[in-house]
């Protein structure tokens, strides 16, 4: 009856440590963000839909980390650590069009080619799921020998 | 296998935050880069071919070099036939640096007359097509173009030549009088010379004459050739054949009928 009760109140514990360690990250990331976003007032002025794209793009990046966070020591962690990767990807393929911006005001046609930032972003972001399916491989081989750490 | 997992972790950290840092920074240093687009001039060179140029002035305060900074305009005609083009170039706008650049554009009146004689005698409207492109921080570039339109004035707007005026001149010879009229709407001021050949109804050629023209900018001009020719020949009908020439262009013949 004590175990199940050290058991509990150490589950608890846990539990509240990720729910903290997350808080923070999340925290640490939305700051940066804010931080940022004060710097890039200029193109929001000509994009008006810049800012919204990076905000939705900062929200689920920050759902994804806090619950990979809370699920960390599980499977769990793996797929949406994997899945936060690909959403990388992916928003940054979709948002950007392929990575050639355009847009006309008046008579006016603007043209900005962010194919070379795409192409290192998706880069990183492919090495970042290739870190995640290599952590998911080593969590197994935890799991599968304990004493093979 | 856990340091090497740590160690990708890093570096990729590592990399995002760089690169981050630096399109955020490159961004934001855009609003530090100003451009002064100075009034444009035109005037003839000395091949005597128009010459637009258009002085920009560009102040790099931003934190990056601005690379492959150019100008393009192309001048094109109501169809779309390519008149002109003209590009300027500077490979690398160093940071704090202030640079001012001519763009120019030169358009040969002759050949633009030549092709297309619609420019000597009416107004009309030349398509204009500008883009200045640049490389922010070297590495990325942004190009904005805009299509707009430039009124283009006749030199010989409305030419007419008025009812000839027959005056004996000896016991063989007749003095024709024609009256010349035109606007010069053009930018530049005309001189030149006008030939009139005169043909009869049997498309004989009767005679010839021509005036010395000066006309400036935006007035009109009136003048009188005065042509000599045979009176036998005379008929109440027929034609003229008028040229133009001039340091800046030569045009013609085109006919005008009389009578």
């Amino acid at each position: 009856m004590a175990d199940t009760n050290s058991d509990s109140h150490h589950n608890l514990r846990r539990l509240a440590f990720k729910i903290v360690k997350a808080t923070i990250k999340g925290a640490i990331f939305y700051g940066i963000y804010f931080f940022l976003s004060g710097f890039l007032t200029p193109i929001t002025e000509l994009l008006p839909g810049f800012m919204q794209m990076i905000e939705t793009f900062v929200i689920i990046y920050i759902v994804l980390m806090i619950i990979g966070e809370l699920t960390s020591g599980t499977i769990y962690q793996h797929f949406f650590n994997a899945a936060k990767a690909l959403f990388v990807i992916s928003y940054l393929l979709l948002s950007l069009r392929g990575g050639v911006f355009g847009m006309t005001f008046e008579n006016v046609s603007l043209m900005i080619d962010l194919r070379l930032f795409l192409m290192i972003a998706t880069l990183l972001g492919l090495v970042g799921l290739a870190k995640t399916v290599l952590q998911a491989i080593n969590y197994m081989n935890e799991k599968a020998c304990p004493t093979n750490t | 296998m856990r340091i090497s997992i740590r160690m990708i972790g890093i570096a990729t950290t590592v990399f995002w935050v760089f690169l981050i840092a630096f399109a955020v920074s490159a961004v934001y240093s855009v609003k530090d880069v100003q451009f002064d687009f100075g009034e444009p001039q035109s005037y003839l060179d000395s091949d005597n071919n128009m010459v637009f140029s258009l002085p920009v002035v560009i102040f790099n305060r931003g934190y990056y070099n601005i690379g492959f900074f150019n100008v393009t305009t192309e001048i094109s005609d109501e169809v779309g036939g390519v008149i002109s083009q003209g590009t300027t170039f500077i490979p690398v706008i160093r940071k704090g640096e202030e640079t001012t650049i001519l763009h120019n554009i030169t358009i040969d009146v002759t050949d633009l007359i030549g092709e297309n004689q619609n420019f000597l005698f009416n107004d009309t409207d030349l398509r204009m097509y500008g883009a200045v492109g640049m490389r922010l921080a070297e590495m990325i570039p942004v190009q904005a173009s805009m299509n707009f339109s430039m009124p283009w004035g006749a030199p010989l707007y409305g030419f007419a030549l008025g009812t000839p005026q027959y005056s004996p001149f000896n016991a063989t010879h007749s003095r024709v009088s024609v009256p010349i009229n035109f606007e010069n709407h053009a930018f530049f001021d005309l001189a030149g010379d006008i030939q009139l050949s005169m043909f009869n109804s049997a498309d004989q050629l009767i005679g010839g004459g021509q005036t010395a023209v000066a006309a400036y900018q935006n007035s009109p001009y009136s003048g009188i050739v005065d042509i000599y020719v045979l009176t036998t020949g005379v008929t109440a009908s027929g034609h003229f054949d008028v040229s133009f020439s001039s340091p800046l262009f030569n045009c013609g013949p085109w006919v005008i009928s009389y009578g």
